[in-house]
């Protein structure tokens, strides 16, 4: 702990004081905040001694929050350029799966392993002008069938999905009758239709996710700052959903809303915890609602995973990827972005005060 | 701790939380050991209805329905036992069935196939038809019987094995929790009207397609109305059980059913019509057409008769009086011709005795065809079935189009439910795993785990009260209802459980843990109501579910587990 002390104040000093060298109260700045770094090692003894082991890195995450806070910030802009690059390429933000633009999913329980990308190859040649693709339905790890989709469009639908559907058959050495399979048709009118009317769903929610914090908080960056965490949290977790290659399907973008619903609960326990209570300093504050809020998304990724995991649904298997990525993203958005806006916002108060 | 455990069971929160479990476990009526299996659809002229078993209601809670008990003294366990043993039916003997209802005896009924003969034999028939006759001055409607003997063909009927006694059943259900299409297999067609629809036409083209449905043999059916955030009308129909993509041609047609002769309607489906024929002896494979190949293919012929209202076979007689013969004197000059939605399905000609008068009975004909014979009789009638359907029904106000059809597999689906039970369950407990390792007090995770499940208890408890399907979208609000939960828990426990706050009281920390839950709460619950609106209302389950265990979560059963903290931690 000894040696550890200089070293803490180290940086941290000349962080601030490169920041502020200009000003004229650097003084006054950096007197609170070595107010604050005594009183965070009166409480660091009373935590467990795990937290030793990570002294370099809370050295960081305490000294370094506004060189820190270009990471989240970096991060939203390469997100933002990624989807700008897929809107620029496909003219449009995400990869919609047959749901939401329209075809034809045939679901196959079969017992027998299935060679998906073998299946995808054949069904390709046969349907030369549609975009087949193929999964497997499995459950832990296993597989326990086949899922076929293809966007057929509406003129000779029926004739069509007889087919596919024939073929895959034929493909799998089956004979399917109709109660040996699930088939899902989607107009491609109702399709981009149901898009639209999500997409302005999810507007919605974030605009009335928005109106509800600001009234809460009544104060314009903390709001904001929980805002931008909801708004970044959407944009990387859908970039990275991207990457990925995911096709989303209605189930997926509802994934998005619940994505607001759970990433807005750790930054509003944060905004509440700092600025609504007076117990502790600042910074014994912020451990309070890290402790909780690590432990809300614990539990939550926990639950997650194991759903992941042993799902065999398409739709509970998309959302939970979705919310997996979500909350992971989320973890850096709320405990680095907002607590380092959080902070700057509460230096600045502390400066006004003085003057 | 006895004095705890009594605090905390006399605690009005934890009473009135004990109070909503019970009434919820009503709603659910488990009853695990549920005997038999439940009649789902009864057949229209199946033997089934003839022995008197009532086509049950759709607005039945499941557990209440007709559950079949034994056939024969045999008793009936599952969907399997039922197959097996209906299908040893002999044609033409006495069957039992009982259900928790009463007592049913049923006539099974041979499966006839009809074929022709190169012969004709001759045959008298009656025929009423109505007369304009003048008596004292004044013009009267006059009903007549004359005899006309008519040579026909001669048949044959060959027993091809016993006819389906006519029920649809499923394993009896054990709660009253009703499953969503995707956890047990079922048809679902969402259409759109090719135009804006007011209120009134669109409860009529409801009324209607349920009528046809129920026409068709189907009870067990959603038929309801659905709108998005752009003003879009959609029909939703939901079959539960069968996987009928058949289902979808008959919901779709307009069914405007027009007879012309010369150009000239002289009858419509619907209010025209005031008889269809569904029996054996008047419908069914054409005797006089029967089976046939033409161009590679088999054709079957069928045939019913119809009865006219009185007016439209005045009409009839009005139109023909103006024809000439032709072909020797035996047919009339234009033929009547039939058209289901401005199609034309067939051409009839008019006998030349039929010229002129009132005739009430007519003989609507049809085909079907299919690569085998066996397919193109199954073809025929089904073309038959949707014909009969439309001529009773009459036409829908305007044009639908099918936008969506999802046709689940009941296999699949049991196979979701079961895994579904199973992922819930996995999840509970390892949330409680992960809750006891942060909190090292089972005071902390065992009241916060059995909290979760009650939330879950009481959410299936409004969803059986309110008659919600449960389906997949609707589970994974569940899952977000509870991981919601866990984390206001959290957050409770944690606001009352920090080291350093003895300048708080109790009721402080909790108003504390309260104000972030709310404000939470209250951010979930706008962030899904969108969503009760949107794309027809297919994601409403989901919405509403999430809305109603968040609800249920915050105003019931957090206050107990913010109390119970407080009883078991406190001092």
């Amino acid at each position: 702990m000894e040696e550890n002390k200089p070293e803490e104040q180290q940086p941290s000093n000349s962080a601030e004081n490169q920041e502020s060298a200009t000003e004229s109260d650097t003084t006054v700045e950096s007197n609170t905040s070595e107010e604050d770094k005594t009183e965070l090692t009166k409480a660091k003894f009373k935590l467990p001694k795990i937290k030793l082991s990570f002294s370099g890195i809370k050295n960081i995450y305490e000294g370094q929050y506004k060189k820190l806070l270009v990471f989240p910030i970096a991060l939203l802009l390469i997100a933002i350029i990624l989807i700008g690059l897929k809107v620029a390429a496909t003219g449009d933000f995400i990869n919609r799966d047959v749901s939401l633009k329209g075809g034809v999913t045939v679901t196959i329980p079969t017992t027998q392993q299935v060679d998906i990308s073998q299946l995808k190859d054949t069904l390709s040649s046969i349907f030369l002008e549609n975009d087949i693709s193929t999964k497997s339905l499995s459950q832990f790890g296993t597989q326990v069938g086949v899922i076929v989709e293809a966007d057929i469009g509406e003129e000779r639908r029926e004739e069509q999905i007889d087919t596919l559907i024939e073929e895959t058959g034929n493909a799998l050495n089956l004979e399917l009758a109709t109660k040996d399979y699930s088939i899902e048709i989607v107009g491609s009118s109702l399709g981009a239709s149901f898009f639209r009317e999500i997409i302005t769903a999810l507007l919605i929610a974030f605009v009335l996710m928005a109106i509800v914090v600001f009234l809460y908080f009544r104060t314009i960056i903390p709001s904001a700052a929980v805002v931008l965490a909801v708004f970044s949290d959407i944009l990387v977790t859908l970039a990275v959903v991207n990457l990925l290659g995911l096709k989303i399907s209605t189930a997926g973008i509802a994934a998005f809303l619940m994505l607001i619903g759970y990433s807005v609960d750790t930054n509003i326990l944060l905004s509440t915890r700092v600025l609504k209570r007076k117990e502790g300093t600042e910074m014994e504050r912020f451990y309070g609602a890290f402790k909780t809020g690590i432990m809300m998304s614990a539990t939550t990724l926990i639950a997650v995973t194991v759903a992941l995991t042993f799902t065999q649904s398409e739709v509970i298997k998309q959302i939970m990827t979705i919310l997996l990525i979500g909350l992971i993203v989320d973890l850096i958005n709320t405990w680095i972005q907002n607590v380092g806006i959080l902070r700057l916002y509460l230096e600045r108060k502390a400066k006004k005060a003085v003057q | 701790m006895n004095y705890k455990v009594k605090k905390i069971f006399t605690n009005v929160r934890v009473i009135i939380l004990l109070v909503f479990l019970v009434l919820a476990i009503v709603a659910i009526n488990p009853r695990l050991g549920a005997e038999g299996i439940v009649i789902r659809n009864v057949m229209t002229n199946s033997s089934a209805t003839e022995a008197g078993i009532q086509q049950p209601p759709p607005t039945v809670k499941p557990v209440n329905r007709e559950r079949i008990l034994a056939i024969d003294n045999r008793p009936i366990n599952n969907v399997e036992d039922y197959y097996n043993y209906v299908n040893t039916f002999e044609p033409n003997k006495s069957i039992q069935i009982k259900t928790n209802k009463g007592l049913y005896r049923l006539t099974t009924r041979e499966d006839v196939e009809i074929i022709e003969l190169n012969e004709t034999v001759k045959k008298t028939i009656h025929e009423t038809i109505t007369v304009n006759e003048t008596i004292n001055g004044t013009v009267v409607e006059v009903n007549k019987t004359i005899s006309k003997t008519i040579e026909v063909p001669k048949t044959k009927k060959i027993i091809k094995g016993t006819e389906d006694i006519g029920m649809r059943v499923f394993d009896a259900p054990q709660t009253n929790i009703k499953k969503g299409l995707d956890l047990q297999g079922g048809t679902r067609v969402l259409l759109q009207p090719e135009e804006v629809l007011q209120p009134d036409d669109l409860q009529s083209l409801i009324d209607t397609m349920g009528e046809r449905l129920n026409v068709y043999g189907l009870s067990d059916l959603v038929i309801r109305d659905a709108s998005d955030l752009t003003g879009n009308q959609y029909i939703l129909v939901e079959i539960a059980g069968a996987n009928e993509e058949e289902i979808g041609n008959l919901l779709a047609k307009q069914g405007k059913f027009e007879a012309k002769i010369a150009n000239e309607t002289v009858f419509i489906g619907g209010k025209d019509i005031v008889f269809v024929c569904r029996s054996a002896d008047c419908a069914g494979i054409d005797p006089n057409v029967g089976c046939y190949s033409s161009q590679g293919q088999e054709v079957c012929g069928f045939r019913f008769s119809i009865s006219l209202s009185l007016e439209a076979a005045q009409k009839h007689a009005d139109v023909t009086n103006k024809l000439d013969l032709v072909a020797d004197g035996r047919y009339l000059s234009e033929p009547l011709e039939l058209y289901l939605d401005d199609t034309k399905v067939d051409e009839l000609n008019i006998g030349a005795s039929l010229k002129g008068s009132a005739t009430t009975d007519i003989v609507i004909s049809g085909s079907g065809a299919g690569s085998t014979q066996q397919e193109a009789v199954l073809v025929s009638m089904n073309n038959m079935k949707r014909l009969q359907t439309v001529l009773i029904t009459g036409s829908l106000p305007v044009k639908l189009k099918i936008v969506k059809i999802d046709a689940i597999s009941p296999l699949l689906g049991e196979e979701f439910l079961r895994n579904a039970m199973f992922v819930g369950l996995l999840v509970l407990i390892s949330v409680g795993i992960v809750l006891f390792i942060r909190y090292r007090k089972l005071q902390v995770a065992v009241p916060a785990f059995l909290i979760s499940i009650s939330e879950v208890i009481l959410l299936l408890g409004v969803a059986a009260l309110i008659g919600w399907n449960i389906d997949l979208a609707a589970v994974a609000g569940i899952i977000i209802a509870v991981g919601i939960g866990v984390d206001h828990q959290i957050v409770i426990a944690d606001e009352t459980l920090r080291g350093h706050q003895a300048i708080y009281d109790w009721k402080k920390r909790i108003k504390n843990a309260f104000f972030i839950i709310m404000a939470s709460y209250f951010t979930v619950l706008v962030a899904v109501i969108p969503l009760i609106f949107a794309g027809a209302g297919l994601l409403k389950g989901f919405a509403i579910i999430t809305i109603l265990g968040a609800s249920i979560g915050v105003f019931i059963s957090r206050p107990v587990f913010a109390r119970v903290i407080e009883i078991l931690v406190r001092d």
